[in-house]
């Protein structure tokens, strides 16, 4: 516990006298009143590669923005320097400034859609980049460095897609469009802030891998901020542990994951999940042999009838009481399309689905089977209050009287860890974690047998993931409940499923024992997947995959 | 069992109080002064003045004194007293053209939300009465109904219909698709529950800025109405009217022209305004 | 441009048909016999006569209906009743007058209203932007008939610096033109200009505060260019859709400052028809500029469509 308020000695700096880039010194950031950012002290040498890691709230990512001073209205450097190359970036004028960024240090977003201007040509915008500094070039010649930039973070047939608009690639083409404007003038600092965190997997894999390649080829000094320990243990040497605005530790990323010195990062790196931790699912419920939920042949499609386009082309399934089936599959596998369907929520093209042996119709469907949702924002009607959202399936199943309805939602916010009293309050006045908390207790309340959880956890920091995941398995042991759990991220869904089936092109290509699909892949998909997920080395000795 | 403790106050406005927020700002109190005041010194009309707006004096285009604090118009009737009661025809109008348009265009469009062939007439109609723009689809029903008070309303209230319609549809296409939308259908919500208890209150917000905004076409309405003779029928005193009948005296008594200007801008800059705080309160 | 002709072209012109039909309809929804009532009291039994042969009332509905449209089609309208003399010649006479006062109304709109968005977005808390805005809520809470009033009181009256009305050749003398064409103008274009000058701030803001922008700041692109190249391109589809519905206000408003101005325009003649009940020239008007609409709606689409990618390749 002492630890936790004690802070332990920063690990000393790694000498590196060839050239120290980049120094951060005491930097203060502030909102107003509040202080974001405290005390964040760093180096970074030419050419090395520094992660930050953090869970939301961090100032991680507040740390990164003050690099450049790109702060959102509201923000203010208070305190402290960032000198690159000796000079102090937080007290240049803006003019000043303007001539360093995108030259000296470059900074890539988390959103490559959002961060890519939609009604320009990516040329065009590679040229806007390229004529932003100085010297001025002839057209021809931005023109071919614009292609060589497009040849180097390896989008194909570069030359003739200049003309192309940001909607006419696909998220980690955008992602690579977005690396290359940045090296534009060969910066000696690239910032990252998140760079990964709105891709699959596999292209996930990919970008990170570009920007190992440009940090060993060019020299060019990296800065990766991200929530994800893997990520940042895939790319970066050394890393850095904020919590609240602070550095908690830092040092090399080998030595801080095996041996961490500070609690915090311990708590951490223990609640990361871990693809080679076999399922505990197993120790948590026994599923029944006959199948509760059968799917065979499931297709929907969207669009016009003649240019439709098949979210799912067939899709088998069975779910035991008691089971938990993970689902796993990349955005466009028609996953939520499934879950949909599984909820009545759209009536399917083809294909049947059968609950306890009858066809299931539309009113046994949204009794027994509920949803909880991935956004736990979005999900939570803002007009209600807790109660009432809680009482909503009550009601429509017309189910007790008011006070019968008001003793059964203060029982469901007990059963799922919030205090009786969260009833009679509004759904904004909870944290993210909460929430999820009161989608789960409002998805009970019709005592369904099946509950389908749509990236319950992925909004999630991994405290909280870590958190909800044990609700959901107590709340399996304590209620039989089958849960179908989708999600994108392997090791997750290991840990809490008995079976995986792994969801492709709106077809399921394969599905067996968890630990049989993670340990012994039969698809080549699933292989594919397998290897994309980021490795971190493990705090006790051994038992690397 | 782990309860966890939660967060003693509510540190995030509600889509509600940001509206209220929105009218606290200099643009929100002024625009509720200026309605404020113009719309009281109509409705009290009968106590602020004796003088029958209609009655016409032996004095024409008398300037101020004490019996006609603001003098008298080219038929010797009381300025002021038009005025209040001009305010208040104007008021009387707007007041039923706005809600009836409002009614009319939230139900088409929950009409159109019911399915994909009502939507479809439901969105052909409203492009049929805005291809009819502005002031042409007053004259159009005037064509039809003749001048008077009711087609003046009638109008306000069918060009008012496309633009709440139009809004709400949108508002309940975005909410509609929202999660918690979905979360109540799963919960076994029927669909017409969904639309009117979950979907309908978080989309009728914007409708409330939209509100401030026809107040003020429709004094414009009224207005443009009058002006070309074709609205409330004499002697009735509108806004319009009052303008319209001074324009032929402007250089000789701009009085005439300058008062019911002046209350006729007060009354839509105020509209105006309230509808831009209001829109600014729900941006931020 | 396919998704523009299979999918906006035949909704356009659904709208005008279903237009055409409304304003044919008009005429029968007025109670007792329309003849009689369109006649006037006062009208002679070879008046109503003639009304009754040119509606051709005893034909069913539809044949009525395609006779209009091919009287409308051919260029031949017909006789008015009360005002006297060809209803085609009456709209020949004013169109071109109309058509000036909108089309100078609408370059006005545009040279107004796209300096100040750009000014008053390019972000510098200047003076001059305050007092900018200031007008523009000015120019959006006055009614055109105040503000011609006002101009008339300011500009004629009080100034004396040009006529309060009237109209003259652009052709025989178009300095005189130009000076009995800047008041009615400016009255027209000023509530449009201010509620386009607020969409392309508003648009221009919005594209400002967009993750795009804070890209290409934090490339190290200047201000200045952030505003005219990254934002503009972005706020200028939704503009444009915006200065098409302003087109319409245009027109309709077009009435209002013709009476006020004693332009001798559409304005006038259609008004002059809905007060007298001369019910050809008022329909074949309503049916022309719901056209005109029509036809400026379709081409801010294609306009849209060119300026926005996304649309455009859809």
């Amino acid at each position: 516990m002492t630890e936790l308020i004690d802070r332990p000695p920063l690990v000393e700096q790694p000498p590196s006298p060839t050239a120290e880039l980049l120094r951060v010194r005491e930097l203060h950031v502030s909102f107003g009143e509040r202080a974001a950012v405290r005390g964040v002290d760093f180096a970074l040498g030419a050419g090395e590669s520094l992660g930050i890691v953090g869970e939301s709230g961090s100032g991680k990512s507040t740390t990164a923005l003050a690099l450049l001073r790109m702060l959102p209205a509201g923000g203010r450097i208070t305190g402290g320097s960032v000198e690159l190359d000796g000079r102090d970036l937080a007290a240049l004028p803006e003019e000043a400034l303007r001539a360093v960024r995108g030259k000296r240090i470059a900074m890539i977003f988390q959103d490559p859609m959002s961060s890519l201007n939609p009604v320009l040509s990516v040329g065009r915008q590679l040229d806007e980049a390229l004529r932003a500094h100085g010297e001025r070039r002839p057209k021809a010649e931005r023109a071919s460095r614009a292609v060589e930039l497009l040849e180097l973070v390896g989008v194909p047939k570069a030359a003739s897609r200049l003309g192309d608009f940001p909607h006419q690639f696909s998220g980690g083409q955008r992602q690579r469009i977005m690396i290359a404007l940045a090296l534009a003038h060969d910066a000696q600092v690239l910032v990252a802030d998140e760079p990964t965190t709105a891709l699959d997997p596999t292209v996930q894999r990919q970008i990170l891998r570009l920007l190992a390649r440009i940090n060993r080829e060019r020299g060019t000094a990296l800065v990766v901020i991200s929530h994800d320990l893997g990520v940042i243990a895939e790319t970066c040497s050394r890393l850095l542990v904020m919590r609240d605005g602070e550095v908690v530790e830092q040092g090399a990323t080998t030595l801080l994951l095996t041996a961490p010195r500070h609690s915090y990062t311990r708590t951490l790196l223990a609640a990361v999940p871990r693809l080679d931790a076999p399922s505990r699912a197993a120790a948590n419920s026994t599923p029944g042999a006959e199948p509760l939920l059968v799917v065979r042949g499931l297709a929907k499609g969207y669009g016009p009838r003649r240019r439709r386009n098949a979210a799912l082309e067939s899709v088998d399934l069975e779910l035991h009481p008691g089971e938990t089936l993970g689902l796993v599959g990349e955005s466009g596998s028609g996953k939520s399309t499934l879950a949909r369907a599984l909820v009545g929520a759209h009536a399917p093209d083809a294909g049947g689905i059968s609950f306890a042996g009858q066809p299931l119709d539309g009113r046994r469907a949204r009794r027994e089977i509920q949803m909880v949702f991935q956004d736990p924002y979005a999900s939570l009607n803002p007009r209600l209050t807790v109660g009432r959202i809680i009482a909503e399936p009550l009601i429509a199943h017309r189910v007790g009287d008011r006070a019968q309805r008001q003793a059964r939602v203060a029982e469901l916010l007990e059963q799922v860890g919030l205090e009786a009293s969260a009833a009679a309050r509004s759904p904004r006045e909870f944290s993210g974690g909460q929430r999820q908390r009161i989608g789960i207790a409002r998805a009970l309340a019709p005592e369904p047998s099946v509950l389908v959880c749509d990236e319950p956890v992925s909004a999630l920091d991994v405290s909280i993931q870590a958190q909800v995941i044990d609700l959901l398995a107590r709340l399996q042991r304590e209620l039989g409940l089958a849960v179908l759990f989708i999600a994108h991220d392997l090791a997750v869904v290991r840990q809490v499923s008995h079976r995986i089936a792994v969801l492709h092109r709106g077809r399921i290509v394969e599905s067996g024992p968890a630990d049989r699909v993670v340990t012994a892949p039969e698809h080549p998909y699933t292989a594919e997947l397998l290897a994309a997920v980021p490795s971190l080395p493990t705090p006790t000795a051994g038992s690397l995959l | 069992m782990t309860t966890l403790s939660l967060p003693s106050s509510a540190p995030l406005l509600r889509p509600r109080n940001r509206y209220v927020a929105g009218l606290l700002t200099w643009r929100g109190v002024t625009g509720l002064v200026l309605v404020g005041v113009v719309a009281l010194a109509g409705l009290l009309a009968p106590w602020l003045t004796d003088a029958d707006p209609d009655a016409q004096g032996a004095q024409a285009l008398a300037g101020p004194s004490g019996a006609h604090p603001l003098g008298t118009d080219d038929i010797g009737r009381d300025l002021l007293s038009r005025i209040l009661h001009g305010i208040l025809t104007d008021l009387s109008i707007i007041l039923t053209a706005v809600p009836a348009g409002a009614l009319i265009g939230a139900a088409l469009a929950l009409l159109a939300a019911t399915s994909r062939a009502a939507d479809l007439v439901v969105q052909r109609l409203f492009d049929l009465v805005l291809s009819f723009p502005g002031l042409i689809l007053g004259l159009a029903v005037t064509a039809i109904l003749g001048p008077g008070r009711w087609p003046v309303v009638i109008i306000i209230a069918l060009a008012e219909v496309p633009y709440f319609g139009r809004q709400l549809r949108a508002g309940v296409l975005v909410q509609r698709e929202r999660e918690y939308a979905l979360a109540a259908r799963v919960g076994g919500a029927g669909r017409a529950r969904v639309l009117l208890r979950h979907v309908l209150p978080n989309a009728v917000d914007p409708l409330i800025v939209q509100g401030a905004v026809a107040l003020s076409v429709g004094v414009f309405i009224e207005g443009a109405l009058s002006f070309l003779g074709l609205g409330v029928r004499p002697p009735q005193p509108t806004l319009g009217s009052l303008i319209s009948g001074s324009v032929a005296y402007l250089d000789t008594d701009p009085l005439l022209a300058a008062a019911p200007l002046a209350v006729t801008t007060a009354l839509v800059l105020g509209f105006t305004l309230l509808a831009e705080a209001l829109n600014r309160g729900a941006r931020s | 441009m396919r998704t523009f002709l299979f999918k906006r072209l035949p909704s356009g012109l659904a709208v005008l048909v279903a237009a055409s039909f409304t304003v044919f309809l008009m005429l029968r929804l007025i109670p007792g016999d329309p003849a009689t009532t369109l006649a006037g009291p006062d009208a002679s039994p070879a008046t109503v006569a003639a009304i009754r042969e040119r509606l051709g009332l005893d034909a069913p509905l539809l044949s009525q209906y395609l006779h209009w449209l091919g009287q409308v089609l051919t260029g031949d309208l017909g006789p008015s009743y009360a005002i006297g003399g060809q209803v085609s010649e009456l709209i020949g006479d004013g169109l071109a007058a109309t058509f000036q006062l909108t089309l100078a109304a609408l370059l006005l709109v545009v040279v107004l209203a796209v300096p100040t968005a750009l000014y008053a977005a390019s972000g510098r808390r200047r003076p001059l932007a305050g007092a900018l805005r200031a007008l523009t809520t000015g120019a959006l809470a006055v009614p055109p008939f105040v503000t011609g009033v006002l101009l008339v009181l300011v500009f004629a009256v009080g100034l004396g610096l040009l006529p309060a009305g009237g109209h003259a050749s652009l052709f025989d003398a178009p300095d005189l033109a130009v000076q009995y064409l800047a008041l009615p103008a400016l009255c027209l274009a000023l509530p449009s200009a201010a509620i386009l000058a607020r969409y392309l701030q508003d648009g221009l803001e919005r594209a400002l505060g967009e993750d795009y922008v804070r890209n290409a700041t934090a490339l190290g692109v200047s201000r200045r260019r952030i505003l005219w190249r990254h934002a503009l391109p972005n706020a200028l589809p939704s503009a444009v859709t915006v200065l098409g519905l302003q087109i319409g206000q245009l027109i309709a408003g077009a009435v209002v400052v013709e009476r006020i101005f004693a332009w001798p325009g559409l304005g006038q003649l259609i008004e002059q028809g809905v007060s007298r009940r001369d019910y050809p020239v008022v329909q074949d008007l309503l049916l022309l500029v719901v056209a005109g609409y029509v036809a400026v709606q379709l081409l801010t689409d294609l306009l849209y469509s060119w300026l926005d990618p996304r649309v455009r390749w859809e």
